[in-house]
């Protein structure tokens, strides 16, 4: 498997988390790409408009990738933060619904500020590393960390709060959770990871424009989360990694490659309802390594 | 001498006043102008039919529900606006008539969740989940445990929620409550379901956890005969309007809740508050 797939498999696992935590919170959120692309128009504009950042050797200087990543994910918990409070008062598919909105409306955003580069997008964005290998490395260190962070959850109050909400959010209020506090988190912090992961991506993909955040990529991600399951950390990774490679693996196929493609999004859920990881399988592999992971 | 029983009238002061509370659903008036004064330690009963504003009542008490007029006071402070979240940090917890467990999470979570607020811990320690964390999380563990233990529940600890049976959903959803360490339990119908043996056992529990914590417990129940055993005041509701309010024996004798209670036949023989005995 060449490194450039695979870092694409592990950019689609880190957007699959991002969707994963505000619905761990019971919160159907779409707006992953339009935070994704948010991050990477960051990215790209330093990245090319302010020297430092480009830097002057061969490749732009790590720092500059890190400051990035994080100014990216900063402005993308911003806007978080400030549309979250009215946007979560909406519940189930109405909440969905106005995620779309939101990226149509960063997504037409991008197509028309006047620095943004219009329908073409930025062009040239400076390569931190020499080869796909660096960002493989470097993305899999992010991933872990995700990965880590939704490991800790699951004991952490928040993360109980989280699920309680998940349940019943009723009842979670009832016994003194701050529910509209504690879903703002998860929306926030779902954001803050895409606008990382979009920073990142800028690079990877030397170009970036208003197609990165699309409608398509909000239905792609979501369907990264349902098919690898949503009770748990591990499904959404899963369902990142098999959902992104599946259509360049499939490329032998010719033409029947997306028909297969969709029939394996459709069937998914046929089969597994729950998505790939679940509790109980959860269970089962812990008991065969000789060890309970903290399951939920 | 006036300073000393204005300090008894301050010791007194009643830990709820609902102050003719209405509650206006479209055309229906579910709650007419009620009006009642919860004294610290005391149990107190709220019984009638169905559909007689009982469980609004409760909603309006604990945030879920806004009240049309009328106004509820927590230890003489008003509490209009404050929400579910800021009324259970109060000291208000409850029960739900129909239920509403975290039924993915664990039996032992459950309680976790209703222990939220003495989780909090420094959010570096949490992360990193060093020693002083994880002492924390021992004690909140043990403390879990302990309510479990109280409501003999110990055994099922790590079953899920949903998987229980019902009665000892109905223990648990007391359990949880508890867990938020509340001044005031509300109980909704907590003896549901529950046969006449269970029923003896959930008295004797609910009285076994007010003397524990010194709680404040406001139950509505249709079991007559428990709840006048139970109860050390009564409050009887019909068609949203509060019909009678006393002992146990004066809310028996009451001709108004007979009728009540027997469809307007008015009194006399045969009293259903009377079954009690």
């Amino acid at each position: 498997m060449d490194a450039a797939l695979l870092e694409q498999m592990l950019l689609g696992a880190l957007l699959a988390l991002s969707v994963y935590l505000p619905l761990r919170c019971g919160q159907l959120s779409l707006a992953t790409p339009g935070f994704y692309a948010v991050g990477g128009y960051v990215a790209a504009l330093l990245s090319t408009r302010v020297a430092a950042f480009a830097g002057s050797g061969a490749t732009s200087p790590l720092w500059a990738l890190v400051a990035e990543m994080v100014l990216g994910g900063i402005l993308a918990g911003l806007i978080a933060l400030a549309i979250g409070g009215p946007v979560l008062q909406l519940r189930g598919i109405y909440l969905a619904i106005a995620t779309i909105a939101l990226v149509e409306i960063l997504r037409v955003l991008n197509l028309n500020l006047p620095f943004t580069g219009g329908a073409m997008g930025i062009f040239a964005i400076p390569q931190p590393f020499e080869q796909a290998d660096g960002y493989v490395l470097f993305t899999l260190v992010l991933l872990a960390l995700a990965c880590w962070l939704c490991q800790r959850l699951e004991v952490l109050r928040l993360g109980r709060a989280m699920a309680a909400i998940r349940d019943d959010e009723l009842a979670a209020a009832s016994v003194g959770i701050d529910t509209p506090r504690t879903k703002l988190i998860a929306f926030v912090a779902s954001a803050v990871l895409a606008g990382v992961t979009g920073a990142l991506a800028a690079h990877f993909l030397n170009a970036w424009n208003a197609r990165a955040g699309s409608f398509d990529a909000s239905i792609t991600t979501l369907a990264f989360v349902v098919f690898g399951g949503s009770r748990y950390w591990l499904g959404p990774v899963l369902g990142g990694l098999v959902l992104t490679a599946l259509p360049e693996l499939l490329r032998p196929v010719g033409d029947l490659r997306l028909i297969l493609f969709g029939s394996v999004i459709l069937l998914g859920p046929l089969f597994f309802p729950q998505g790939l990881v679940t509790a109980e399988r959860l269970r089962g592999l812990g008991a065969l390594l000789g060890r309970a992971p903290q399951a939920p | 001498m006036s300073a000393s029983s204005d300090g008894i009238a301050a010791a007194a002061a009643p830990l709820l006043q609902v102050e003719g509370i209405s509650c206006r659903f479209g055309g229906l008036l579910a709650l007419d102008r009620v009006s009642l004064e919860l004294v610290e330690g005391e149990i107190f009963g709220l019984i009638g039919p169905n559909g007689a504003g009982k469980t609004t009542l409760f909603n309006v008490i604990s945030g879920l529900t806004t009240a049309s007029s009328g106004r509820c006071l927590w230890r003489g402070v008003p509490t209009a606006g404050l929400g579910a979240c800021r009324l259970n940090r109060l000291g208000i917890a409850r029960t739900f008539q129909n239920l509403r467990l975290f039924e993915s999470l664990s039996v032992r979570e459950n309680v976790l969740v209703g222990l939220h607020h003495a989780a909090r811990a420094p959010l570096l320690g949490a992360l990193l989940g060093h020693g002083a964390f994880r002492r924390h999380q021992g004690r909140l563990e043990a403390r879990a445990m302990e309510l479990l233990a109280l409501l003999e529940l110990e055994a099922l600890a790590e079953q899920r929620a949903g998987d229980l049976p019902y009665g000892d959903r109905r223990r648990l959803e007391i359990a949880r409550a508890l867990a938020t360490a509340p001044r005031l339990l509300l109980l909704d119908e907590p003896a549901a379901g529950m046969n006449p043996a269970e029923k003896d056992d959930l008295r004797q529990l609910i009285g076994r956890i007010r003397d524990h914590y010194s709680l404040t417990v406001l139950i509505i129940e249709h079991h007559v005969p428990l709840m006048m055993r139970l109860c050390d005041r009564l409050a009887v509701l019909n068609f949203g309007r509060r019909i009678a309010l006393g002992s146990p024996a004066e809310v028996r004798r009451d001709p108004l809740v007979i009728e009540a209670y027997l469809g307007g036949s008015g009194g006399g023989q045969g009293s259903a508050a009377g079954e009690g005995r």
